[in-house]
């Protein structure tokens, strides 16, 4: 008995170690497999405390005349923009209409000016440009000292 | 070239854009549709905590006024109250006064300088001796055999301006070209008439004083250029000018 029982020890021990380590392997390739968290987008997700009812805005309902004019209105907007695109649509085409004419003539005049103009511009893009804004920039103007502190939630896959 | 000369002379001119600095104003359909959009954003909106602040702050005043006891308050101490917030914020709008969008220059109608019409595009005109007339063109100048036309244009751009020119050309090929044929009295068999390759270029910087500038030169808008190009080249010229 002293003697087969140390050993029955050991053979149990390993068996039930590996089984353990089998079972560990099993779960960190379940936990593998299952795909990543997606990272949630803090903008679609509206925090609980503007959904009380407290919050709602208490205005006059619109009367018939309003919702008439705004319908108008709107059918106005839709036939200002449509113009406005066809507009820039047709300056475009003019812009494109005289650059292939100028090509034609210069290929006339001489074929390696004509490869050098149709050769593509390196330095051109990217093309930066601060865009216009509503006054011109005041002269000697101090802008107010201040500092901005960055929260933004930073997520990790 | 084995081809025989073409008698063509040929011209590289380059129209300088200086790009526009504020906003154009809002026509009339674009401010009543902006006015609409910011009522229906009110109407689907909530309130905000600024907004909740305040309506409380209103009522517990109402409530003290009606009834004159004590609130929870001690009556020593100064409380802010949003109102006053408000009030403070839009004093110190006041105080700050933007740069005007209609300049000085606008009001002279001094064509020679930048700040003008703010919000349009202004190009450079210079006026140029072409055969034995004064005329005033996009700056142009003749091509040298072994350049390219931008390079072409290049040149033209700093024998007006200097070479501290920051500009941007947009790309190796011509925007228009304008043709014309010389008057009998000089044309030869070599030597009919003239090609001008127009290119554009967008101006980056907005001080010009290192230019040095030579003889005269005008920054107008595409309106304003009927008041100085002869018609067939201001026709050219408008075909590919955008505004």
């Amino acid at each position: 008995p002293c003697r087969a029982q140390p050993k029955k020890k050991k053979k149990v021990d390993v068996k039930k170690e590996q089984a353990q380590k089998d079972r560990m392997k099993k779960k960190i390739r379940k936990l593998e497999k299952a795909a990543p968290e997606m990272i949630p987008i803090e903008d679609f997700i509206t925090p609980l405390k503007y959904s009380d009812s407290n919050r709602v805005r208490s205005l006059p309902a619109l009367s018939f005349e309003e919702t008439e004019r705004r319908v108008l209105l709107m059918k106005k907007w839709c036939l200002f923009k449509q113009n406005q695109d066809k507009a820039e649509k047709a300056a475009i085409q003019a812009l494109i209409e005289a650059q292939q004419e100028a090509l034609k003539e210069l290929r006339l005049e001489s074929e390696e000016l004509y490869q050098a103009a149709i050769r593509r511009d390196e330095e051109l893009f990217p093309f930066e440009r601060d865009g216009p804004n509503y006054t011109p920039p005041l002269l000697g103007y101090d802008p107010p000292e201040g500092k901005c502190v960055d929260i933004t939630k930073v997520y990790t896959q | 070239t084995a081809a025989a000369p073409r008698p063509w002379r040929l011209f590289g001119a380059m129209c300088l854009l200086r790009l526009p600095r504020i906003t154009q104003p809002l026509e009339k359909e674009e401010e009543e549709m902006a006015a609409l959009m910011g009522q229906i954003e009110l109407e689907k909106s909530q309130y905000s905590d600024h907004e909740i602040r305040k309506l409380e702050e209103e009522e517990k005043l109402r409530r003290r006024k009606e009834s004159m006891y004590d609130d929870d308050e001690a009556p020593g101490k100064t409380v802010i109250m949003a109102q006053d917030l408000e009030d403070k914020w839009e004093q110190k709008l006041l105080q700050f006064k933007p740069a005007p969008r209609v300049t000085d220059a606008d009001k002279n109608n001094n064509r020679t300088s930048l700040n003008r019409k703010l919000d349009r595009n202004l190009m450079l005109l210079v006026k140029q001796k072409i055969g034995n007339q004064e005329l005033w063109l996009l700056p142009q100048v003749e091509w040298q055999p072994g350049e390219t036309l931008r390079s072409t244009a290049e040149r033209a751009m700093a024998t007006f301006l200097g070479d501290h020119i920051q500009a941007k050309i947009l790309g190796n090929a011509p925007y228009g070209i304008y043709k014309y044929k010389f008057p009998r009295a000089i044309r030869t068999e070599d030597n009919v008439g003239a090609k001008v390759f127009f290119f554009k270029a967008f101006l980056q910087s907005d001080d010009l004083s290192q230019a040095e500038l030579k003889k005269d030169y005008l920054w107008v808008t595409k309106d304003e250029l009927g008041d100085y190009l002869k018609s067939e080249y201001l026709k050219k010229v408008n075909r590919f000018l955008l505004d």
